[in-house]
């Protein structure tokens, strides 16, 4: 990678690649483990479209002066753009389900704003991402309904993962600062305004069933690092051990 | 016996093309239609599938075999899955 921060539009495609490779990883803890069979399925293939969906952002930095192979295969963890919700395993099927609604649901929405921009990449090859997020979005749905609706331990935990996933999401999703007004600027991707009002078009009625009024949730800037587009501290090592493929390094054939 | 998630069974129905039949491909269990869609979709995904369609297993009603294994759908017999 260049040793300067991003330009606006790098940073942008690696805040969205790497939070997909990210969340990936994270689906793909619970291809065994999850509530039944078919469920695991679904997790299996949902990381596989993260990882693919992963895949196609990256390429999109070559034309942006980047080594796709290097930023893929040997950046730290402190190098990663990913969404601060995503830095530790997912402890229940709770924060399974939330991630899906909360941190799949923000990353839909700034695809969707991304496609709808100017940028050419984007505009061909997002809408096939979002095709498949689809079903993303309905599976979150289903089990966060489900969850929400049997009340007790299930809905605490499943509105404590949400609250506690939302204010770091949000300020992922809206940075509000001025590498992300360069690319609204630039018709790159929609205004922070327009992209909050998405997010809660699609997410409000979904919250409120565990008691979340998605509009009174601030975004949590604290400790904001403006050229990872993200809070303090970095995804665990055994994630990025795993993004990167260290395991398989000696199989790497130049 | 009653499934632990309370689930039940959808027949998952595909076709490759418009102008082929809709052919029975298998089935998933699911606690409600939402799942059941998602579920077929993630899990029968070999083929570029041109539509599938998801049936409860309880609405499948024998027509010409009452002893068959939907026999249980027939009115009048019981409960339906």
């Amino acid at each position: 990678m260049t040793a300067n921060a991003p330009a606006p539009l790098s940073r942008h495609i690696l805040t969205l690649a790497d939070t997909k490779r990210l969340l990936g990883i994270r689906y793909s803890d619970w291809i065994l483990g999850s509530p039944s069979i078919e469920t695991g399925i679904a997790a299996s293939s949902m990381a596989q479209d993260e990882w693919g969906h992963a895949r196609l952002l990256y390429a999109m930095l070559k034309k942006q002066g980047f080594d796709p192979f290097e930023v893929e295969h040997t950046r730290p963890a402190d190098r990663y753009y990913s969404a601060p919700a995503l830095d530790r395993p997912f402890a229940d099927w709770a924060d399974f389900t939330a991630a899906v609604v909360v941190v799949d649901g923000a990353l839909a929405v700034a695809l969707e704003s991304f496609a709808d921009g100017n940028f050419a990449l984007a505009r061909t090859r997002v809408p096939k991402m979002l095709a498949e997020e689809e079903y993303h979005r309905q599976f979150g749905s289903a089990w966060f309904a489900r969850l929400a609706e049997a009340g007790g331990d299930a809905k605490a935990r499943l509105t404590g993962s949400a609250l506690a996933m939302l204010p770091s999401t949000l300020a992922w999703l809206l940075p509000g600062d001025d590498v992300y007004e360069d690319l609204v600027d630039g018709g790159r991707v929609w205004s922070g305004e327009r992209v909050r009002k998405r997010c809660e078009d699609r997410l409000s009625a979904l919250l409120a069933r565990a008691g979340i009024t998605l509009a009174d949730v601030e975004p949590d800037r604290a400790g904001w690092d403006a050229e990872r587009r993200r809070g303090p501290g970095s995804p665990a090592e055994e994630a990025v051990e795993r993004a990167r493929g260290d395991r398989n390094r000696d199989l790497f054939v130049e | 016996m009653t499934p632990p998630l309370g689930e039940s069974v959808y027949e998952v129905f595909a076709r490759k093309s418009r102008g082929e039949p809709l052919r029975h491909i298998g089935y998933v269990d699911a606690p409600g239609v939402e799942l059941a869609r998602v579920y077929a979709w993630k899990t029968y995904d070999e083929e570029n599938w041109f539509e599938m369609c998801v049936v409860p297993r309880g609405a499948v009603i024998p027509v010409n075999r009452p002893e068959g294994p939907w026999a249980r759908n027939l009115p009048g017999e019981g409960d339906e899955r």
